[in-house]
């Protein structure tokens, strides 16, 4: 048996086709916008005239966190400085943005962020299982610092 | 023959007889707690349990070894891929050594030839440092990461573990060469060496990874002869971590191992590995929820074993323990973190 498709009928198929991509393409959107929506409150700026300086800090009786997620052992989210430099570039500020965004902050959670819980003291609701072997850089929230973080990574309002 | 003359040779002989003296130790017994979470290292005096010099302006410090004549200790690092040379006494930077990597556990020989650091950088390898000229003699490559090293009493084999790796690795300090290796079906955490009267090795025990416990090599036949399981009669603590300190006291007599999840250090006897007891050691009191464990980790002995002291990370402490009553005698508060701790034996 033949079928007989006439010219109208084949362009009607090829509107539904687009419609039906079209639409499948629409749908995937909002996960696509919830993704960057998610990632949209990580402040670049704020990172690098705010955040990103407490990594450098001297902290009395405290390692500084570059120490560890810089230069040594622990994760490495924190980019080397370059030899002489006491801070980083631009570029390498960029690059530490990106570090930080993805290994130590929870966009689904931000108040379960690595980069709040684990320097924070278990006895003021840090990490109460993880040997975090820098110590335990805060010692309550109250601190600015922590703060900072916190506001940063949207779970606290910013001060 | 002028009586000026015998007089000056007099002198020279006994300034002779002097210089040819072996070098003793010097000053009185200390132990060298290395504050990693911190910038420090906390000196104490076991006279007094207290600390009583704190070396300062080292990031992250890992390990402390003590040179045998006690002029100069040797700090590994996290921040610099050095080894810090320090003046017993003064507390003062000696000198930087550039090493392979990021290093961890430190340990000097007894002879004073070498001192050895595990470079805590994948893929790792065994640094060899000459304590004369304070330079890089060698640097032998691993397949992983080095985290601990102990060296036998008559300083001819360096035992490395590398931590969550399978693997411990004896190095021959007179060829400088890997002499052999076993294999574990878990990681290796902190070696310890029972030795023969000699000062060669005898049994080495090394606590795994992923039990909460430690396994016997016998050193002349390179093989596993045992493991032993710490007793779980107590519920558990949640930890990221089982034991981080194992050690044999200077008399041999007894074996302390370390347990994170009991808060605890437990005892044996040697040689039969009979368990004896339980150390009871700090707890943190946390607000609304269980108590953690302090996280107890290396351990030291007096020389005339009497005393261990053993480190809690968490507790930021030393705790003074009786070895005849396993009882905690003191507690004495150190920096951040604190990691290893290492016997310093004066007079």
């Amino acid at each position: 048996m033949m079928v007989r498709i006439s010219w109208k009928g084949m362009a009607a198929v090829v509107v539904a086709v687009a419609a039906v991509a079209g639409m499948a393409r629409l749908g995937a959107a909002p996960a696509g916008q919830e993704a960057a929506k998610a990632a949209q409150p990580l402040d670049y700026e704020v990172f690098r005239t705010r955040i990103q300086p407490v990594f450098l800090k001297d902290r009395p009786g405290h390692a500084r966190c570059y120490s560890c997620h810089g230069t040594g052992n622990g994760p490495q989210y924190l980019v080397p400085l370059s030899p002489g430099s006491t801070t980083w570039t631009e570029e390498q500020t960029r690059q530490n943005f990106e570090k930080v965004s993805t290994m130590v902050v929870n966009h689904g959670d931000p108040a379960n962020s690595k980069l709040l819980l684990r320097p924070l003291s278990p006895l003021a609701g840090g990490d109460l299982v993880w040997e975090h072997s820098g110590g335990h850089q805060f010692a309550s929230k109250a601190d600015p610092d922590w703060q900072a973080f916190a506001a940063w990574v949207g779970a606290a309002p910013a001060h | 023959m002028s009586k000026r003359f015998l007089c000056w040779s007099a002198y020279l002989g006994l300034a002779c007889l002097l210089l040819a003296m072996p070098v003793s130790a010097e000053g009185p017994t200390r132990f060298y707690v290395a504050n990693t979470g911190g910038t420090s290292v906390s000196v104490i005096d076991p006279a007094t349990n207290k600390v009583v010099q704190t070396i300062d302006g080292i990031q992250v410090p890992e390990s402390v070894a003590v040179s045998p004549d006690g002029k100069r200790i040797y700090v590994s690092q996290w921040a610099e891929k050095v080894l810090t040379v320090v003046d017993r006494q003064t507390g003062k930077k000696i000198k930087d050594i550039p090493v392979t990597g990021h290093s961890h556990d430190v340990a000097a020989s007894k002879d004073g030839k070498w001192v050895l650091v595990c470079n805590a950088q994948n893929p790792g390898s065994i640094d060899i440092v000459d304590a004369h000229t304070l330079e890089l003699a060698k640097s032998i490559p691993t397949p992983t990461k080095q985290h601990d090293v102990v060296i036998t009493n008559d300083s001819k084999y360096a035992i490395f573990t590398a931590e969550g790796q399978p693997v411990m690795t004896v190095v021959d300090l007179q060829t400088q060469t890997i002499a052999w290796e076993h294999k574990f079906d878990m990681g290796t955490q902190v070696p310890t060496i029972e030795s023969n009267p000699d000062g060669s090795a005898r049994r080495v025990f090394i606590q795994l990874n992923k039990m909460r416990g430690f396994a016997v090599i016998d050193f002349a036949t390179h093989e596993e002869v045992a493991r032993i399981t710490l007793p779980s009669d107590e519920p558990a603590l949640k930890t990221s971590m089982s034991g981080h300190g194992l050690a044999i006291a200077p008399d041999g007599k007894t074996i302390w191992a370390g347990s994170k999840p009991d808060a605890a250090a437990f005892v044996y006897s040697l040689p039969d590995l009979k368990l004896l007891g339980r150390v009871r050691l700090p707890r943190v009191a946390v607000p609304g929820h269980e108590p953690l464990s302090g996280s107890p980790n290396w351990f030291a002995f007096t020389p005339d074993s009497k005393r261990a002291y053993v480190v809690n990370a968490l507790d930021r402490s030393v705790s003074v323990v009786d070895v005849q009553t396993l009882q905690v005698l003191d507690r004495i508060p150190v920096g951040e973190e604190p990691s290893r701790i290492t016997l310093y034996a004066g007079h």
